[in-house]
């Protein structure tokens, strides 16, 4: 058995598809028609660019725009003047097309490198992947083709490039095995957007597993399996069907009020990244958006949205929530998420430095045209404002005033919008764990925000594996910090709900219900498992539970605690 | 051949976006067009070669025009990088 990171659950059994890289390597010879040659290379490229545009054509639909749009770059790349034109300057002097390739592409791929700018560093990468694509047109070679696979296939590969995901036929894929990459990778991303289990990151997965074995991907546990014993088959045929059974069991959650098991009522929500997810997350039957991430907005532009943009994209989610409460989150840029024509400056520490209601408040003209959009938007349903990364009073203070100045302008216009918006706090540092009290009086709500929230607290980053270890909502620290938000807001009488990951946790699950959350906002898969876990806790047996957890001293101990008393 | 000299006032100088813009727009013409640093000379209508040049914002460039249509290429090409090249 082989392990390695769950990156996308369920379970998978398949034979085993090693998805190699083509042998690229030629001899070098003398041109003599180097008219002849030139028509090869131009024929070999023609032929790269016409299969690339298909790719992008099948990526939007399969993965997305942003990812499309990476291949159409690869395209402009290819075709450059500059390169062709240096490659036919190689031909001429008698070199052979394979040979220009690469020796051009690798000048450029160098010049690149050497720039210490990321933005580069990409283009080189971009460059090597070209040069594959073309190179193996000229050998008459097939670069790793995951379009035609037989059914149950289990992907074996080094890594997951965008070039291979744009072409995976997802109704045959079993599973994925990985040699590199974490939960956050893009082969991860993808991996859960098409819902094939994959386990990542195990070292000589393409040495190990051999073509046309038998592979079983436990994608819940991160467990590989190599040429199982008829036991242990029947064994992962039992769970993989039981993983089906339970995700069909959970149907008769749908359409069912989110209570406990005494009958308090809960608010089961969604978090969004753009308006056409609010469609997905009301299809999986969710009752409020508890996270409207804004910036993705931004990210896919190529300027600053416009106040009409902003607002046509608040509108439609709300909308689409048909009166009940969506709350959207302001710019939260910096940090991980870079928006280029920002032009923010590269920092030492981006996760401490200039981002969210930081350079918001720092750029109080940009700033208000959101915070208009988002009032003009309130006048369609129940819109409320969140603010990111607060960790002082003041912070709230100046957000609250900008907003004041921007009804006084939408009145003066004639704007129509709720005059009573709601103002609220995504608590998610800290600093504002530790005045939960003092914030609680004046924001309109809290959402916990447990991904930053155990990031800073625990002052881990879980990207990195050496630390990732410490990134763990199991540690007293973090718990203490939730409780502490909570039972501040609570007492405060103001709304508190999360949107982090947290909040799909169904061993905290009892926590929060001793602790008085109200509002559980989840990924939309992630919906009726959380009601199901919500449904199965009182309030007294959650209090009895929550007495002994917070007794506990270390990480370990609490989740042990808490998966003995799982239900 | 006619040529001009202007500043380049992309904050981060000439990367991917601005660089394929104004590299496309250069392909409308049929004259050959050069931008000109301080240190080297590169093809205009290459955005890899601009890219590569890697000319940080403020750098003072010339760009030379040559060929049947080098007027209306010079002022296209002056006026897109005085604009910021979309920036």
């Amino acid at each position: 058995m082989f392990e390695g990171v769950n990156a996308s659950e369920g379970i998978g059994i398949g034979k085993a598809v090693l998805a190699v890289e083509p042998d690229l390597s030629f001899e070098p010879y003398k041109v003599e028609d180097s008219a002849a040659e030139k028509a090869r290379y131009q024929q070999a490229l023609d032929v790269f660019c016409e299969k690339t545009a298909q790719q992008a054509e099948r990526m939007k639909v399969t993965v997305g725009e942003n990812e499309a749009e990476i291949m159409s770059g690869h395209i402009m790349l290819a075709q450059d003047p500059g390169m062709t034109d240096a490659i036919n300057a190689a031909i001429d002097g008698g070199t052979c097309a394979e040979q220009a390739l690469v020796e051009t592409s690798t000048m450029f791929e160098n010049m690149f490198l050497s720039m210490d700018d990321e933005m580069f560093q990409q283009r080189a990468s971009d460059i090597a992947d070209i040069r594959t694509g073309i190179l193996a047109e000229l050998l008459g070679k097939q670069v790793v083709d995951l379009s035609v696979l037989p059914a149950g296939s289990i992907i074996v590969v080094h890594d997951l490039t965008p070039s291979m995901t744009a072409t995976i036929d997802k109704e045959n894929v079993a599973g994925i095995v990985t040699e590199v990459g974490g939960r956050t990778s893009h082969s991860a991303i993808i991996a859960r957007a098409l819902e094939i289990p994959a386990v990542l990151s195990v070292p000589n997965a393409c040495g190990a597993l051999h073509n046309g074995i038998t592979v079983i991907v436990d994608g819940t546990n991160g467990h590989v399996i190599s040429d199982p014993d008829d036991d242990m088959l029947a064994d992962y045929e039992q769970r993989a069907s039981a993983f089906a059974e339970e995700k069909h069991a959970l149907e008769a959650y749908r359409g069912k009020p989110t209570v406990t098991a005494d009958g308090d009522k809960k608010t089961l929500a969604c978090n969004i990244g753009n308006p056409d997810d609010a469609k997905t997350a009301v299809d999986h039957d969710c009752e409020a958006i508890g996270l409207f991430r804004s910036e993705f907005l931004f990210m896919d532009a190529k300027e600053l949205p416009s106040e009409d943009e902003q607002f046509e994209a608040y509108r439609k989610v709300a909308v689409t929530l048909k009166g009940a409460p969506v709350i959207i989150r302001t710019l939260d840029v910096g940090g991980d998420k870079e928006i280029p024509y920002m032009n923010l400056q590269k920092e030492e520490n981006p996760f401490m430095g200039y981002r969210a209601v930081r350079y918001c408040l720092d750029n109080p003209d940009e700033y208000k045209v959101q915070l208009r959009a988002l009032l003009r938007a309130s006048a369609f349903g129940d819109i409320k404002i969140m603010v990111p990364l607060v960790t002082c009073v003041e912070e709230l203070r100046q957000v609250k005033e900008l907003v004041e100045q921007c009804k006084a302008e939408l009145h003066e216009e004639g704007y129509k919008f709720n005059e009573d918006i709601e103002v609220g706090i995504m608590m998610e540092t800290a600093a504002a764990a530790n005045i939960a009290d003092i914030l609680a009086k004046e924001a309109a709500f809290f959402s916990i925000g447990t991904n930053d929230l155990t990031g800073y607290t625990m002052a881990s980053d879980r990207g990195n594996d050496k630390v990732a270890y410490l990134y763990s909502w199991y540690y007293p620290a973090v718990l203490r910090a939730i409780k502490n938000i909570i039972v501040s807001g609570v007492k405060e009488g103001i709304m508190v709900g999360m949107c982090g990951e947290a909040a799909a946790d169904p061993l905290l699950t009892p926590l929060l219900i001793s602790w008085g959350m109200e509002e559980f906002s989840v990924s939309a898969p992630s919906v009726l498992k959380t009601r199901k876990a919500i449904s199965q806790w009182t309030k007294a047996d959650a209090d009895a539970l929550e007495a002994k957890v917070m007794q506990l001293s270390t990480a370990e101990e609490v989740k042990a605690a808490l998966e003995e008393a799982a239900r | 051949m006619v040529s001009e000299k202007v500043t380049l006032v992309n904050p981060q100088g000439l990367h991917m976006r601005p660089a394929g813009m104004f590299a496309s727009a250069m392909g409308k013409f049929s004259c050959d067009v050069t931008v000109v640093t301080p240190d080297k000379e590169v093809n205009g209508k290459s955005p890899m070669a601009l890219m590569a040049a890697g000319i940080p914002c403020g750098t003072e460039v010339e760009v030379r025009c040559d060929g049947a249509d080098e007027a209306e290429a010079l002022a296209a090409a002056v006026e897109l990088i005085k604009s910021g090249l979309g920036e």
